[in-house]
């Protein structure tokens, strides 16, 4: 385990060293610096009687400060999940190939390393990544509201867990992919795919009823089936930041489905990885 | 005892159609512990390919390989040998010293900064590998497969892209590090590097293992005389090939350079010199992969 966790430090050292991360994580910084200094919101009395971003009324309903905040968290919840999947899908899509580049892999591959080794600290640098991208985000967003508000909650921080859960599965199948064709476009086209058929395995009843019976639909309903169900993992994930209706035994459920996909994707990725020349 | 024992290994590529691509052949050879081994041979000749079956890169297709008494999938094996691959990948945001820092965890080895003083990278040493020449990336290759004081020196061009004196350098730590007990296999094109580093020499051609031995009893081969004639005559009609201001004549036999010398001077041509043809690695080569 030493090795692995070696392997997943040193994939992170160099995606932080890496222009996209730091633009990430520059952007982020300024979304909260823009909300930290220029968002005003007047609580009184546990309630929120106004809201100016750049002097400019929001706002002038007197709403209680947590009802006010449950759509906010939701909203950042959804573009997290959705939009933090895509742009890791994109962004991490290089670090596989990258890995088995010339050069690179007979080189790792002539060191006391086993192949699982590498190919386990890479997925593990990468969901690091990805968990300290969304925490920074989810932690920033709850540090700006809460001192503004006084209204504190870890919601989003457990919502940004289920990104990663979901994100987990995107990344199994890019890597695997990655041992058959070595491209990063190949490999986020793969993480994007995976999305879209975790979003359709999560409507794949009422979808099926809008087509006729007969082999499309067989089709339709064994081909969405191995995909984790990651709409509603994404819906579970805002209800919880929101505090609505969070169904805690279906989200263990869904994320053992996002689990169990990554681990079977990943023993196809050890097969194949085993038996690969370079 | 042997480092690096290879007994009918071959490989083979499969190809999408058509048969497979076969890149060693049947290969058996020997290294002894402590020995500098240079492989030489033209492109494609299986040099890269042999290297890669002795780090268990590539998995042979047949025949069998043993590198310092074990199998290359043996990690502790492989933890006692030091690499340099041809076009070595390095972290371009990353300093040499947090490089080597990283590969020292993972080969379980204490980091050792005096190596990259060593390789003449000490006034490098913070600064990012972005910045590096060719050369210097190749110095810090070095360093890198150096770590651990390793039994086994696998080095596949890695004068490649170093200045002429960085050369000599590198010739000098080689050196030294066989003087230290390491075994040494070296992959260059450049063959007066090999000569100079080397003890024994295999030639790769299309896969096969074509002459093996030490770096004397290949070149102490004298099969043919250098001759210098002035005056008239056509010693081409008499067998002597012209070459650079001299002729030579590639028999052998005492004999057959004689009856040839007289048919030249019957011609009007005058001897000034005759010597056995000295051969060098370049003439092995080019003998062997004929």
């Amino acid at each position: 385990m030493r090795i692995t966790l070696h392997v997943a430090r040193d994939l992170l050292r160099e995606a932080l060293a890496r222009n996209w991360v730091l633009g990430l994580l520059v952007g982020i910084t300024l979304v909260l610096t823009v909300l930290g200094l220029f968002l005003r919101l007047d609580v009184v009395d546990g309630a929120i009687a106004g809201s100016k971003l750049f002097g400019a009324m929001l706002f002038d309903d007197i709403v209680s400060t947590d009802k006010a905040m449950r759509p906010v968290y939701m909203v950042a919840a959804g573009i997290g999940f959705f939009g933090g999947a895509m742009f890791l899908a994109v962004a991490c899509s290089d670090f596989a190939p990258s890995l088995l580049s010339p050069g690179r892999i007979e080189h790792l591959l002539s060191l006391p390393v086993s192949r699982w080794q590498l190919l386990l600290g890479t997925y593990l640098g990468v969901l690091a990544l990805s968990a300290l991208c969304t925490a920074y985000g989810a932690l920033g967003i709850t540090l700006v509201f809460g001192f503004k508000t006084g209204f504190w909650t870890t919601a989003l921080l457990g919502g940004s867990l289920l990104g990663v859960a979901g994100f987990c599965a995107l990344y199994a199948a890019m890597l695997t992919s990655a041992l058959f064709v070595r491209s990063a476009a190949a490999s986020s086209a793969v993480g994007l795919l995976v999305l879209v058929m975790g979003i359709l395995a999560s409507a794949r009843a009422p979808i099926e009823e809008t087509l006729e019976p007969g082999l499309g639909r067989t089709l339709f309903h064994y081909g969405v089936q191995p995909f984790p169900r990651l709409w509603k993992l994404a819906e579970q994930c805002i209800r919880l930041a929101g505090d609505e209706n969070f169904n805690p035994g279906l989200t263990a459920r869904l994320v053992a489905g996002s689990l169990i996909f990554s681990l079977g994707m990943l023993a196809i990725a050890a097969w194949r990885f085993e038996k690969k020349d370079f | 005892m042997t480092a690096i024992q290879a007994t009918g290994l071959s490989k083979s590529f499969p190809r999408l159609f058509g048969e497979p691509q076969p890149a060693l052949r049947a290969l058996t050879l020997s290294i002894p512990r402590g020995s500098a081994f240079g492989l030489i041979g033209p492109n494609g000749a299986g040099k890269t390919t042999f290297i890669k079956l002795l780090l268990g890169v590539a998995r042979p297709s047949g025949g069998e390989v043993q590198v310092l008494g074990s199998t290359p999938e043996d990690r502790a094996v492989r933890a006692r040998i030091g690499y340099l691959p041809e076009r070595l990948h390095l972290p371009d945001a990353w300093t040499p010293l947090q490089f080597l820092a990283s590969v020292a965890r993972l080969k379980n080895v204490p980091v050792e900064p005096p190596l990259l003083e060593r390789v003449g990278l000490g006034e490098a040493t913070h600064r990012k590998i972005g910045g590096f020449s060719k050369g210097m990336r190749q110095r810090l290759g070095l360093a890198i497969a150096l770590l651990g004081k390793p039994e086994l020196l696998i080095l596949d061009e890695p004068t490649d892209g170093i200045d002429p004196l960085g050369r000599v350098e590198v010739r000098r730590i080689l050196l030294e590090e066989k003087a230290r007990g390491a075994t040494v296999l070296l992959n260059s094109h450049l063959l007066a590097e090999t000569e100079r580093v080397c003890d024994r020499v295999g030639i790769l051609h299309l896969g096969r293992l074509v002459r093996e031995g030490t770096l004397q009893s290949l070149t102490a081969q004298r099969e043919g005389w250098v001759v210098k004639f002035t005056g008239g005559g056509d010693p081409a009609a008499c067998g002597f090939v012209p070459h650079a201001d001299r002729w030579t004549f590639d028999r052998p036999d005492v004999e057959a350079l004689n009856a040839a010398l007289g048919k030249a001077r019957e011609g009007g041509a005058w001897v000034t010199e005759v010597l056995p043809r000295a051969f060098d690695l370049e003439d092995v080569l080019a003998e062997a992969t004929r």
